[in-house]
């Protein structure tokens, strides 16, 4: 009699604990649903087409994920601001939103290792004169706020002590701003560089050149504890670089040569 | 319920900066309150002109200024203007926006109170030799000061308000600015924002409290 | 001039984003100006001192720009984990930011209903209640209703700011249209257009009221 009350104890306290750690990885599978929070004004890393549907880079990332996991996937609109609390929320699981890895961030969310890779560009306005990032100094230039290359760019403006530096809130308005002639100069990733100059909507601005800041590493992002999915994400970036995908990917959105994921001389 | 732990002391690092900002904040909700306030009376006095052209522009202001959101005026002041050629730094843009924004409640406050002085008065000043621009300086635009300024001291705390929106046009001076590209940053949301809330509430009731002792030096009879 | 990239579905977009303005506007107001009569009534009847906690409260609400109190709802609501989407967090801070301004206006509304008016009411043997039904509710609405358009009115030009919070409304949707067509000043002009269609005819219904109700004529 006792024995059995105490069979039983232990095994509801089995089956209540497993309920308890059931994680995010977990949940995602059994919801069927994986909520992907994507930027859509960052072409050609998300956008949107002539229907106003999600496309780009992110966008099929976030698909060939869900594919993975076997769920269906949902693209949750996030303007940079709002990636954070959208996965704090609740409201979404993953990020797949070209986010850098700074340290910073890393205490407040969980990285995984990098994703992509951007390198840093000087676009122009054609009136400023601006030919090379030396140029920049003294010059009124723009980036979109909190970014990796704000951040840089800033700093190269205290440093040089002339010039204004403003930060935009979505990229759409630097490049905007950019070719109305309100600043004269952007740093910007190369991609999102060459994606917005070749649209053509943006007349006399041109990329004149590489900006001599570090490869602006993004990785996916999830909640800090969720150690099981982020291993999972881990795996599956560097499954796509295996298999080929991430080529494939590249070359369907960006073209030209695909930049490397790994760092050179240190593990992560 | 909460797994999230707070990091407040990186916010309170970061309160100098915030502090800045404030008064960056105080300088422009000033200084488009000052420019509102002289464009209000302009716009006054061309609705009471008579003059078609002017009262049609007045009229025109005010309802475009009343009926648009701030947001969107400022917004237009930076990238619609700059459509013509016409750059506005952030700062101007915003100052433009608040600016155009007050002028244009201002100016209906105005109206207001203008209702709350008897037509005679001026009449009287007329009669006494006075020509219809003195009789207003003299005679309307004093009382009418009077009636408005309650109004106009919640005008002020909009105008406070409204300069948060300075970051949508690339402002990263003000309180606002500051905050965001703290948040930015670090997504430490909750803790910076929270801060900033609590000066913005500390600036609206100095702001209120200096008018309202503005008001009793002023008007004492 | 007139040439445009603007397509009939890009429209159909705009209007959609008028659409989620005006959801927005009516909810928010809906709720905010039910709270803002039971904080009102609250207010009044327990007098200055015993309401102060709530005069504090609200008064936050509007001393503190919408934007930060927008992000601030938002955090906090990712931090308690309640999964809303940016839907219900911008109508719930909308309504308790339109429920501060309210509690206001519904104070000033009974307060302008004359003591006398409502003592005659009680001596005829009106309950409390009948006597804020059938006196103090018609009076009070007559005086708080013109400043209650302008609220609606405020109320739905500051929607705009929920764009902050990825919803697409008007003016979310006039700049996502801007970033594709790249035509700024024509986008912004009819966005801003639209706002004064929505706007005017409330407006002037609320002027034709404050005329026809102001009570000196």
């Amino acid at each position: 009699m006792k024995i059995s009350v105490l069979a039983f104890g232990l095994m509801a306290a089995t089956a209540l604990s497993g309920q308890a750690y059931a994680d995010k990885l977990d949940d995602i599978i059994a919801s069927g649903t994986l909520r992907c929070a994507v930027v859509l004004d960052f072409p050609p890393m998300g956008a949107r087409d002539a229907s106003n549907n999600p496309i780009g880079f992110d966008v099929d990332y976030c698909n060939d994920l869900a594919k993975a996991l076997g769920v269906t996937a949902e693209i949750v609109e996030t303007p940079f601001p709002e990636r954070i609390p959208a996965l704090m929320s609740g409201r979404v699981d993953v990020g797949v939103a070209s986010t850098s890895d700074t340290l910073e961030r890393a205490k407040t969310v969980g990285m995984t290792v990098p994703y992509f890779a951007f390198e840093m560009a000087v676009t122009a306005n054609d009136k400023s004169g601006v030919k090379s990032f030396e140029d920049m100094k003294g010059k009124t230039v723009g980036a979109t706020a909190g970014t990796f290359e704000a951040i840089a760019l800033e700093k190269s403006v205290k440093e040089w002590g002339a010039g204004e530096f403003r930060p935009y809130q979505t990229q759409a308005d630097v490049f905007l701003a950019l070719s109305q002639g309100q600043i004269d100069a952007t740093v910007s990733t190369s991609t999102v560089a060459q994606a917005n100059v070749k649209t053509g909507k943006f007349p006399g601005i041109s990329v004149v050149g590489k900006a001599p800041y570090d490869i602006d590493y993004v990785s996916l992002f999830t909640n800090r504890e969720e150690y099981g999915l982020i291993n999972y994400l881990n795996l599956f970036i560097n499954q796509q670089v295996r298999t080929g995908r991430y080529a494939e990917l590249y070359k369907k959105w960006v073209g030209g040569d695909l930049p490397s994921l790994a760092v050179n001389g240190v593990y992560r | 319920m909460f797994s999230y732990t707070f990091h407040w002391n990186q916010a309170f690092r970061a309160l100098p900066q915030m502090l800045d900002g404030a008064l960056v904040t105080l300088e422009i909700a000033l200084l488009s309150m000052a420019i509102g306030l002289a464009l209000a009376i302009a716009l006054t006095v061309f609705r009471l002109s008579g003059n078609r052209v002017l009262s049609g522009v007045a009229t025109a202001w005010v309802e475009v200024a009343r009926n648009t959101p701030a947001l969107f005026q400022i917004y237009m002041a930076h990238f619609g203007l700059g459509n013509f050629g016409i750059h506005l730094s952030p700062f101007t843009a915003l100052l433009a926006g608040i600016a155009f924004n007050n002028a244009g409640y201002l100016a209906e406050n105005f109206r207001g109170a203008l209702k709350a002085i008897p037509e005679t008065q001026a009449r009287a000043g007329r009669s006494l030799g006075m020509s219809s621009l003195q009789a207003f300086r003299y005679i309307v635009l004093p009382q009418m000061l009077r009636v408005a300024f309650l109004p106009a001291t919640n005008q002020m705390v909009w105008a406070i308000l409204m300069t948060s929106l300075g970051v949508t046009v690339g402002m990263s001076s003000d309180l606002a600015g500051v905050t965001q590209e703290l948040n930015a940053r670090s997504f430490r949301t909750f803790e910076f924002f929270a801060l900033a809330a609590v000066i913005y509430y500390l600036i609206a009731k100095a702001v209120t409290l200096a008018a309202r002792l503005l008001a009793a030096r002023m008007f004492r009879y | 001039m007139f040439s445009t990239a603007l397509t009939w579905s890009d429209l159909a977009f705009l209007a959609h984003g008028a659409g989620m303005t005006l959801a927005v506007t009516a909810v928010s107001v809906a709720a905010g100006t039910v709270l803002g009569i039971v904080f009102g009534v609250i207010r009044f009847q327990f007098g200055p001192y015993w309401s102060a906690p709530l005069t504090f409260a609200l008064d936050i609400f509007r001393s503190v720009p919408l934007l930060i109190q927008l992000v601030l709802g938002n955090a906090l609501q990712s931090i308690a984990k309640l999964g809303w989407p940016p839907f219900t967090t911008s109508c719930v801070v909308l309504s308790l930011y339109t429920a501060a301004y309210c509690t206001e206006i519904v104070r000033g509304g009974i307060d302008s209903v004359p003591v006398n008016t409502r003592r005659a009411a009680r001596s005829l043997g009106m309950t409390w209640w009948q006597d804020m039904r059938y006196i103090v509710a018609p009076l009070a609405t007559r005086v708080s209703l013109p400043s209650w358009i302008g609220l609606t009115l405020g109320v739905m030009k500051d929607s705009a700011l929920v764009l902050w919070l990825g919803l697409i409304e008007l003016l979310r949707a006039s700049q996502i249209l801007v970033t594709r067509l790249q035509e700024p000043l024509f986008i912004l002009l009819l966005c801003g257009a639209i706002y004064f269609v929505i706007s005017l005819p409330i407006a002037r219904f609320g002027r034709y009221l404050e005329e026809r109700w102001s009570p000196n004529d």
